[in-house]
């Protein structure tokens, strides 16, 4: 058990030299990188991805999956939009918002933990059906024209950060704790760990996957408030493949795929890599191609990296 | 302890791999782009001189924005565009490079991954800001998504100018900022072209419509162009689909609709690729003697095959003149002309059997 844990420090610190090594040769490239305006930029960017990892992070780590948070990021931008347009304060548009994400969230968890469908195929259905809702309801056009109040979540400062920053970062603190240090926690991976161990301890595993999903579901609906808020416009194809990149980055984190093991530290540190590399490519005046290359070899090595042990472990 | 070696020397690859990345791929981008489009034509025809549709397009360019700015003007240019994956992207990062090279200056080209990442296209806007671009031209996603970044850009006294697609302007004003110059595509008379081809064509009767992704600006206008046009001159839209810009959707939906209405007459198609894929559906309903197609772009692959009599027509644009006019507007701008008025002037031309062999070297 000591091992295991040994093991899983030296990933996340493998993973802290991988930024700093990353940051140290963007700079030596482009002068333009190391100033407070590009950090402030590269924070703020990967703000979205952040927050999207960390529910993100809670679900894979329980050896499931969501791929219903990109849609869902639609869905609450729309939710929000369609509120402010109808008059409603910038509170309540956000409150709504995420009450619904969160909800739909826990229908996720109720149709996998009740019904027994595959995580896969719920939150797929479940992406495919919110699109198409969305696109019905917004005539494919987007809302625009959001009062200072709203666009202040998205791109207000507070001192010299930007408040997608303060909550992006706020809510991986709070993810850190509740992973690590909850027994909800504690229950997430031992879902993932060894599901029916758990189940026959006596812990109502299917209410804890209900609030696993609902948790993701708000994460999203938070990334929604962010996307919408910064480009003060609630687009129908909002968040369309976020639900990829926030999978690679909870994988590229350390958390597995096959549940049991999972950290919010990790994925923070991960969502900077790719944001770091996004930035710097894109200073360097490289073609965003060759980014998607370095992202899928990035993740594969880390998968090697970080699932060695286990790999060993098994004999196929 | 050899699992720690490992780890090492994974870690060491892993970054070897990536310094590699940054530092040999730097030149590659401006070379690979030129596969697409063939480049003998072009020089070829830079001495011909005028002779071709193509070259009576840019001499009109030229004419349309003289008087044109000064060479090596010592300024960096900074382009966003919409995805590389689409060909006309590509065609007209040629445009912006070739012209910048014209003119003595240096463009750095830069698109998103996807056709619907807005939020990540502000992300690249915002980054090139750090940079000491003189100027910009950004082709929006969406009529929202750039207006944050544009601001920050006016405040850092970059000029910002659109090339294709448009800005709200509205939002844009109220959020306090502006553009300096616009180069628009009349999407929607796209639209009426294509449509306007079949209603020329056939003798009236029943015809469909193949749309692009629902809620993009450039599909919704096409699709409404074609649609209005049918419907003005009489004759009968029976359907109206969003295949997203994808052939293998078009294809399964034009064969649904032959089977539903037999005596279809014409289809028109948001672009090239989905146009292709309708005419194979109806080749192999062995229809497509009695329908129609037309399509938007003129790419390579509906150039060959208009030549070869299998697909009937497609609305071209050069993507190519509106890189060089971006970049020729840009320069204008940073001199200090005005520009405010300047930019639907991209030709268009209605391409088949008849004129396609004017057309080698339009691009």
């Amino acid at each position: 058990m000591k091992n295991k844990r040994l093991h899983n420090y030296a990933y996340t610190f493998i993973l802290l030299g991988v930024l700093v090594l990353l940051t140290v040769v963007m700079a030596a490239a482009s002068p333009y990188f190391f100033s407070w305006k590009n950090c402030r930029n590269i924070l703020n960017q990967s703000a979205i991805y952040l927050v999207l990892s960390i529910g993100m992070t809670f679900v894979i780590s329980a050896g499931q999956i969501d791929l219903s948070v990109g849609a869902l990021i639609g869905f609450s931008g729309m939710t929000m939009g369609l509120l402010c347009q109808a008059g409603a304060s910038a509170f309540t548009a956000v409150f709504a918002g995420l009450a619904v994400s969160a909800v739909i969230g826990a229908v996720n968890g109720l149709l996998i933990a009740y019904g027994r469908i595959n995580s896969f195929i719920v939150t797929l259905s479940v992406m495919t059906i919110l699109r198409g809702i969305i696109l019905i309801r917004m005539k494919s056009k987007s809302i625009f024209g959001f009062g200072p109040a709203f666009t202040f979540i998205g791109s207000g400062k507070v001192g010299p950060v930007n408040m997608p920053i303060v909550i992006s970062l706020g809510i991986a603190a709070v993810g850190a704790v509740i992973l690590h240090m909850t027994r909800f926690g504690n229950y997430c991976l031992f879902i993932g760990a060894n599901e029916a161990a758990l189940n026959r301890s006596g812990v109502n595993v299917k209410k804890y996957k209900v609030l696993l999903f609902s948790l993701c579901g708000l994460c999203a609906g938070v990334a929604g408030m962010i996307v919408t808020a910064r480009l003060n416009s609630a687009e129908p194809l909002a968040g369309q493949g976020y639900e990829m990149d926030a999978i690679a980055a909870t994988i590229l984190g350390g958390t597995s795929m096959q549940g049991g093991k999972g950290s919010v530290i990790g994925t923070v540190i991960a969502c900077f890599i790719l944001n770091v590399m996004k930035n710097g490519l894109t200073l360097l005046a490289i073609s965003p191609h060759y980014q998607q290359i370095l992202t899928g070899l990035i993740l594969l090595l880390s998968v090697l990296l970080s699932e060695s042990k286990q790999r060993k472990k098994s004999e196929v | 302890m050899k699992k720690r070696l490992v780890s090492v020397l994974l870690c060491v690859t892993m970054a070897a791999a990536m310094a590699a990345g940054c530092g040999s791929s730097s030149e590659e981008p401006k070379e690979e782009p030129k596969k697409e489009t063939s480049e003998e034509p072009k020089e070829e025809t830079e001495e011909a001189g005028g002779d071709t549709l193509f070259q009576q397009a840019l001499a009109q360019v030229d004419e349309d924005l003289a008087p044109l700015p000064k060479k090596d003007a010592g300024v960096e240019l900074g382009a966003i565009e919409s995805t590389l994956t689409n060909s006309f992207w590509v065609t007209m990062q040629e445009g912006y490079e070739d012209a910048a090279e014209e003119y003595g200056v240096k463009i750095d080209v830069q698109a998103t991954d996807s056709d619907t990442d807005t939020a990540g296209q502000l992300d690249i806007l915002n980054n090139m800001l750090v940079k000491n671009y003189s100027a910009i031209a950004v082709s929006p996603l969406t009529e929202d998504c750039l207006i944050s970044g544009i601001v920050t850009a006016n405040q850092s006294d970059v000029k910002i100018i659109t090339t294709g697609n448009q800005v709200n302007e509205d939002a844009l004003a109220q959020a306090g900022g502006k553009i300096d110059a616009k180069i628009t595509v009349d999407f929607y008379n796209q639209g009426v072209l294509g449509a306007q081809y079949i209603i020329d064509n056939t003798d009236g009767g029943k015809v469909a419509v193949i749309a692009g992704n629902e809620g993009g600006t450039q599909a919704d206008a096409r699709r409404d162009g074609a649609k209005e046009t049918f419907e003005k001159a009489g004759m009968e839209v029976v359907a109206v689909e969003q295949c997203d810009f994808d052939a293998q959707k078009a294809y399964d939906a034009a064969a649904a609709i032959v089977e539903a209405n037999p005596d279809l007459v014409g289809i028109a198609c948001g672009n090239d690729d989905m146009a292709l894929g309708v005419v194979r559906a109806l080749q192999e309903k062995e229809m497509k003697d009695k329908v129609k197609v037309v399509g938007v772009d003129f790419t390579e692959e509906a150039k060959a095959a208009i030549e070869e009599g299998t697909y009937d027509a497609s609305v071209a644009m050069s993507p190519y003149l509106m890189g060089r006019e971006g970049v020729i507007i840009m320069l204008k701008a940073l001199e200090g002309q005005d520009v405010s008025e300047v930019g639907d002037s991209t030709p268009m031309a209605v391409v088949d059997a008849s004129n396609v062999g004017q057309m080698s070297d339009w691009h």
